[in-house]
């Protein structure tokens, strides 16, 4: 591994304060934070949404909203202040010094510019005297910098015609124009697929070693942070509560919230069972005092609730701010607070079928006569009360088939039969309609967009109680509804509160509550995960395993990635371009992987421990449809089957 | 690339088979509806003598007009004259109804061009000043002016304007194209545009500014936009090089579908100044059942207007399939042609 | 402080239920920011002025006095006279009982035959769907002075309630147009799918879900087709294909403004187009608040 000596430091952060002014009053958004990052090192920055860690960014870049305010602090680049210069001044800072990649690729390209000519655009907006020529060359060596092939074809493509990955290499093309002394990386993985984003991140490393630049990388995924950091600082509320090198911080978490972090992955997870961090972040008024992540800390001191933690040095890089280093307080160590057994080895009737879905194929119109083909000759079972999980990446077609299953779609081709009912079929009875309604609940990704911001929390969990009408009187169903929101972790006070005032996890909690009030026998949920960040992940995928361990429901589960499918499922089923292209047993998959792309999908995800990370290299997997299409199946082990590959 | 031209070519063919139907269905619902409304057409065209005819001259009279039979034969009658170009006599006018339309056409295409373009070049600088600091105080003001502004109905407004340069002040003449006997007279035109232009574009500017500004408001929150500071580019070039770029399509677009919007508020300002116009004419032949000329005006009226809906409606549609395109599922999936999914369905 | 820290010591594991926010503070929302209370005030007199407006009237607002045809606003006639000898202060408030009754009576008809026409559209298939918007396109397309002027023939009657019908059936296409967008845009909503799915009939959706999300949107479309309405009335009327000189609304009382013209008798025309812009003005302040702001994102700019 390269690393180039500690001479300066690129960039310097000094006791910065950053406000937000909103019509509830001042919040803070960056709390007293410093940092220093030397030459040619890659910074990681690590925190859950809404700790401060992009506004780090924004500011640093100098194109804050216009409603932040830096109360305080100097930002100094390369030894140069930055901190109140005008804009006009920023523009010359901005692109030369110090340059910026973005989340989401989707959204942050122009899609009225040719990718050619706005990558040419950074390159002549701080040359403005270059000839087209030179111009001309200069964007298509760029664009092979970063590995964008046939540059020379690509130059006039609209944004729009290509992937995610390329979108985020022209991106990156854009933020090397003037070859800045400092990169930041907002998160430039979160938006791509797994393969997509190992690809992405070894091109970072590239570029780090080739050219000694400085990367200041912004995420949330610690598994990410071990594969590329040199030095890492977790940030909440925000603040850097702890900040070391990259070792230190995996081997070493000091901080009760690091600590929490890193044992919400399933990588960490004792005895099967993940450490869920409770709550949610918190958002903070100007003034706070105390310690902002007390209210989540179990071990959280008297001290705590009223006074700032100082930093205390524990190795001369590494330093943590938590008052449990003081020489006063209780030396702790930290453990599972959930020690319950783990849990029992589900016993599954493998004769039961539940659901039967056989040769399923859907096609989804695009334009006038073109369609999109999004699932094909898909065929598996659902076992009664088992889980099976359904993984794959963005446009596998997972979803789509969820969707032909809840009957929103009518498929194309093929049948899926519940319980011995035709779902596809149109000539269903009343009574297997009703049925079907009652018995197969659905649970979204996107928790906000599920619930009906207009109804309170108790009239949504209600509401198919009341479509069916279950209870007699409102006093029963109450009581049932109290139940479920018991047991989904909700407070019974959050009754009557609308979902706008609910964070992320607490909606996903209402979500679960509704389709498990009706006590389905069948629960599908797509992507219940992906829009939450890691430590309330941890929080749902337990109350998913404690309703699994009391219910005889069965979840079809779907993922775009297999760390947390590894904690919940019996079965999982591999799906890549609207294939099933594997399909076996949990604990099978995972030790012995037979088709390529499984094993491209399980290599790719970044494991949060920088020995393996630091050394791996993952595989690539990148094969055309008709390489393997209908091959026909093999079966590797009990239970196990592959598609045949040539 | 073939199969993508055959289709852009069907929804072409597709577009102009609905522009027909539509112009069909409203020269119908205009007949219908002028035919069956009371009031005698004849009167229009003899002026008092009608009362002095007989129940003879009166049907010859009808038959010359060819108003008799019963209306669906009518109709007919007059669509297949119409085809071929023939669109009878201005009952009113007396002349052939093209040549009475085609005198004041002209007009009415200055009064209402101008004022498009003006109305929107003014309300893109409006918008613009205001997105560019949103809640700014400069933004605030603009928007409590415009407010006022379109709360101002275009007829008082004209009688204002009226009343205090014409009446008053004796600065602009109050009504007509041009002085009598100057018709070519370049000047002359210009000076009695200045009012019936000024109440053209107040009357609408600030409803298509405040939506245009809303619309560069949603675009300065897009993500392209914190990419273009990124790089280094000017918050001036970034507001005119990207956003207004990309605000274009749906600028287009409410352009397009405005022009009955507009058209409409030149025929009121047309009465007002008694400026020789479309408007004033079809209001005039629809007060003096003036059939012909009437169902010449709604269909041309219609014409513009519902060409520029299917305008408006493809732009969006355009926009949309980029949306579409942005979704991730194409990068992945394959597209393929309507023969090979039902070749793949039956399997 | 520090004294009692010290006995309950510092440093004691106390964990998260510690907590010394009080809840109660964070106070919700108020309700009452953002209404503009000038114009609610102001329309509230307006209102009540016109609908008691036999307690301020100084004379019958339909008396000529001949004698005193164009008097400027003076003593005897607060706001003057206008071309037929009547008192313009009087009109007013009798007019504009009238003008705002047109306009709420017309804003009522489009209302309702835009919401069920606009609900049908939306909720229908698509091709009922597209030959519904193509027929509100044809209607959109005919200018709407010329339709009036055929239902006003076609009525015959030029009274005030045969005014608002009128105003009320030729103006319901735009804003049919909008809840059909609006309907069609929460039917794909994914809380309006998982309705349907766990079972909801169409009536469940229709009144749980569907009209309590568009009736924001529609409440503001219906504010401001009252203003519509009334500037329609005083258009037409103004036009001469409206309501007659005889029957007093702010529309007719401006139709002798040609007159008023030419013996610059400018508070015919000023004083009663003030009092409809002032109106105007007003609901369309109220009906800004009923929509509210839709942006909540600051603006990367």
């Amino acid at each position: 591994m390269l690393r180039i000596g500690l001479l300066s430091n690129i960039l310097e952060v000094k006791n910065l304060s950053v406000v937000f002014n909103t019509p509830e009053g001042r919040i803070s958004a960056i709390r007293d934070l410093s940092l220093s990052i030397g030459q040619g090192e890659v910074f990681a920055v690590v925190g859950e949404s809404g700790c401060g860690k992009s506004v780090l960014c924004k500011t640093i870049m100098g194109i804050l909203p216009s409603n932040t305010e830096i109360t305080s602090g100097n930002i100094a680049v390369n030894g140069k202040e930055i901190v109140g210069l005008s804009d006009g001044e920023m523009c010359r800072v901005r692109g030369v010094d110090i340059s910026m990649v973005f989340q989401d690729p989707m959204t942050s390209l122009d899609p009225t510019y040719s990718i050619g000519a706005q990558i040419a655009e950074a390159v002549r907006v701080h040359d403005k005297k270059i000839t087209a020529d030179a111009l001309k060359k200069k964007v298509i060596d760029l664009m092979d910098a970063v590995g964008i092939d046939r540059a020379v074809e690509r130059y006039s493509s609209f944004p729009w015609m290509l992937s995610g990955g390329m979108r985020q290499r022209c991106v990156m093309a854009m933020a090397l124009a003037q070859e800045p002394k400092l990169l930041i990386a907002d998160e430039p993985t979160t938006a791509l697929d797994v393969t997509v984003q190992a690809e992405i991140l070894d091109l970072l490393k590239e570029i780090r070693n080739k050219t000694g630049m400085t990367i200041l990388f912004i995420t949330h995924d610690l598994g990410v942070v071990a594969k590329v950091a040199d030095k890492v600082a977790i940030m909440y509320a925000g603040k850097i509560i702890e900040q070391g090198l990259c070792e230190e911080i995996f081997a070493r978490p000091t901080h009760p919230y690091t600590w929490g972090l890193l044992h919400a992955l399933p990588s960490f997870a004792e005895n099967g069972r993940l450490y869920p961090i409770p709550g949610a972040p918190p958002v903070l008024k100007e003034g706070f005092e105390g310690d902002a992540f007390a209210e989540r800390n179990p071990y959280a001191l008297r001290i705590d609730y009223a006074q700032e933690p100082p930093f205390f040095d524990l190795s001369p890089t590494h330093k943590a701010a938590t008052w449990l280093l003081d020489e006063r307080a209780p030396k702790i160590q930290f453990s599972l607070t959930n020690t319950a057994p783990p849990k029992t080895a589900h016993d599954i009737k493998q004769t039961e079928k539940l659901m039967e879905i056989h040769d399923l194929t859907h096609y989804f119109r695009l334009g006038q006569n073109s369609y999109v083909k999004a699932v094909s000759h898909v065929s598996f079972d659902i076992y009664k009360g088992e889980v099976f999980a359904l993984v794959g990446e963005s446009g596998s077609g997972k979803s789509t088939l969820a969707r032909c299953i809840l009957g929103m779609y009518k498929p194309l081709g093929g049948k899926a039969f519940y319980d011995g009912i035709d779902i596809t079929s149109k000539r269903r009875t009343r009574k297997d309609k009703a049925r079907i309604s009652k018995e197969i609940q659905f649970i979204s990704q996107d928790s906000g967009a599920a619930l009906d911001m207009k109804m309170t929390v108790r009239d949504i969990i209600a509401e198919p109680l009341e479509i069916h009408r279950v209870y007699k009187n409102r006093k029963a169903a109450d009581e049932r509804i109290k139940e479920i929101m018991k047991k989904v972790g909700l407070d019974e006070q959050l009754m009557q509160r609308r979902p706008s005032e609910l964070s992320g996890g607490q909606r996903q909690r209402v979500n679960i509550a509704r389709a498990y009030v009706m006590n389905p026998m069948l629960l599908v949920a797509d992507e219940p995960l992906s829009s939450l960040d890691v430590s309330i992940q941890a929080q749902i995928v337990e109350v998913l395993s404690e309703l699994k361990k009391d219910h005889e429901t069965a979840m079809l589960f779907i993922a775009h990635d297999l760390s947390m499918v590894e904690f919940i499922s019996d079965r999982v089923g591999v799906m890549y371009k609207g294939h099933l292209v594997e399909l076996a047993p949990t604990k099978e998959l995972f030790r012995n992987p037979v088709h390529s792309y499984t094993k491209a999908l399980l290599s790719a995800a970044p494991k949060p421990d920088p020995e393996v990370e630091k050394t791996r290299v993952s595989t690539r997997y990148k094969k055309s449809l008709t390489e393997f299409m209908h091959e026909g199946w093999e079966e590797v082990a009990e239970g196990h089957f592959v598609l045949k590959e040539h | 690339m073939n199969l993508r031209n055959k289709i852009k070519l069907e929804s072409l063919i597709n577009k102009i088979i609905i522009v027909l139907i539509s112009v069909f269905l409203l020269s119908l619902i205009t007949f219908f509806m002028s035919r069956l409304a009371p009031g005698d057409p004849l009167a229009s065209y003899y002026g008092d003598r009608v009362e002095r005819m007989s129940t003879a001259e009166r049907m010859h009279a009808y038959e010359r007009l060819g108003l008799d039979g019963p209306i669906i034969g009518q109709y007919f009658k007059w669509l297949k004259a119409a085809l071929s170009g023939d669109f009878g006599i201005s009952f009113k006018y007396k002349q052939n109804v093209m040549t009475v339309i085609a005198g004041r056409l002209l007009n009415t295409l200055l009064l209402g061009g101008i004022g498009f373009v003006i109305t929107f070049g003014l309300a893109l600088l409006l918008a613009v000043a205001c997105a560019y600091r949103e809640n700014s105080l400069a933004d605030r003001i603009i928007c409590r002016i415009g407010t006022i502004t379109s709360c101002i109905p275009e007829f008082w407004l004209s009688l204002v304007l009226i009343l205090f340069f014409a009446v008053m002040w004796h600065l602009l003449p109050s009504s007509g194209a041009y002085a009598i006997g100057r018709a070519n007279d370049i000047g002359s035109r210009i000076e009695h545009l200045i009012l019936p232009l000024i109440v053209v574009v107040m009357s609408h500017l600030w409803y298509y500014a405040y939506m245009l500004r809303n619309k560069l408001l949603e675009e300065i929150r897009q993500e392209y936009v914190l990419l273009a500071r990124a790089k280094g580019i000017s918050k001036r070039n970034v507001m005119w090089k990207h956003c207004v770029r990309n605000l274009m399509p749906t600028m287009i677009a409410i352009m397009a579908i405005s022009m009955n919007h507009i058209l409409e508020g030149t025929y009121i300002v047309e009465m007002v100044f008694s400026y020789p116009g479309i408007g004033t004419l079809s209001f005039e032949s629809a007060k003096y059942h003036d059939y012909n000329m009437l169902m010449v005006l709604t269909v041309i009226t219609g014409i513009v207007v519902i060409i520029g809906n299917i305008i408006g409606q493809t732009i969006s549609e355009k926009i949309d399939q980029r949306m579409k395109a942005q979704d991730k599922m194409k990068d992945l999936m394959e597209i393929v042609s309507h023969r090979e999914m039902m070749d793949d369905a039956s399997k | 402080m520090m004294q009692v820290n010290k006995v309950l010591n510092n440093f004691e594991i106390v964990g998260t239920q510690y907590s010394k926010k009080d809840e109660t503070q964070e106070a919700r929302k108020p309700f009452i920011k953002g209404i503009p209370i000038l114009s609610v005030v102001i329309l509230v007199l307006i209102i009540l002025g016109c609908l008691f407006c036999e307690l301020i009237m100084t004379h019958d607002p339909s008396r000529m006095f001949l004698d005193e045809i164009n008097r400027a606003p003076g003593s005897g006639h607060i706001f003057g006279t206008d071309t037929l000898g009547r008192d313009i202060w009087s009109m007013i408030w009798f007019g504009g009982r009238k003008s705002l009754i047109i306009g709420t009576v017309a804003t009522v008809i489009s209302s309702f035959i835009a919401v069920v026409y606009g609900t049908l559209s939306g909720v229908a298939g698509e091709t009922v769907d597209n030959i519904m918007m193509r027929f509100t396109e044809i209607l959109l397309s005919i200018p709407s002075i010329l339709l009036v002027v055929f239902m006003q023939a076609a009525l015959g009657q030029r009274n005030f309630l045969g005014i608002s019908v009128i105003i009320g059936i030729t103006s319901w296409m735009s804003i049919a147009k909008i809840v059909r967008a609006e309907v069609r845009k929460i039917r794909s909503e994914e809380y309006v799918l998982i309705s349907k799915m766990m079972g909801g009939s169409f009536m469940h959706v229709l009144f749980k879900h569907l009209a309590p999300n568009f009736m924001s949107s529609i409440m503001f479309m219906i504010v401001m087709s009252v203003r519509s309405a009334i500037v329609s009335e005083s258009t037409l009327s103004f036009l001469g294909i409206g309501l007659p000189v005889e029957i007093i609304t702010w529309g007719s009382m401006l139709s002798l403004s040609e007159k008023a013209l030419l013996t610059s008798s400018w508070w015919i025309i000023l004083i009663p187009g003030i009092f409809l812009v002032v109106t105007l003005l007003c609901i369309t302040d109220i009906g800004n608040y009923i929509r509210g702001s839709y942006n909540s994102k600051e603006g990367n700019l």
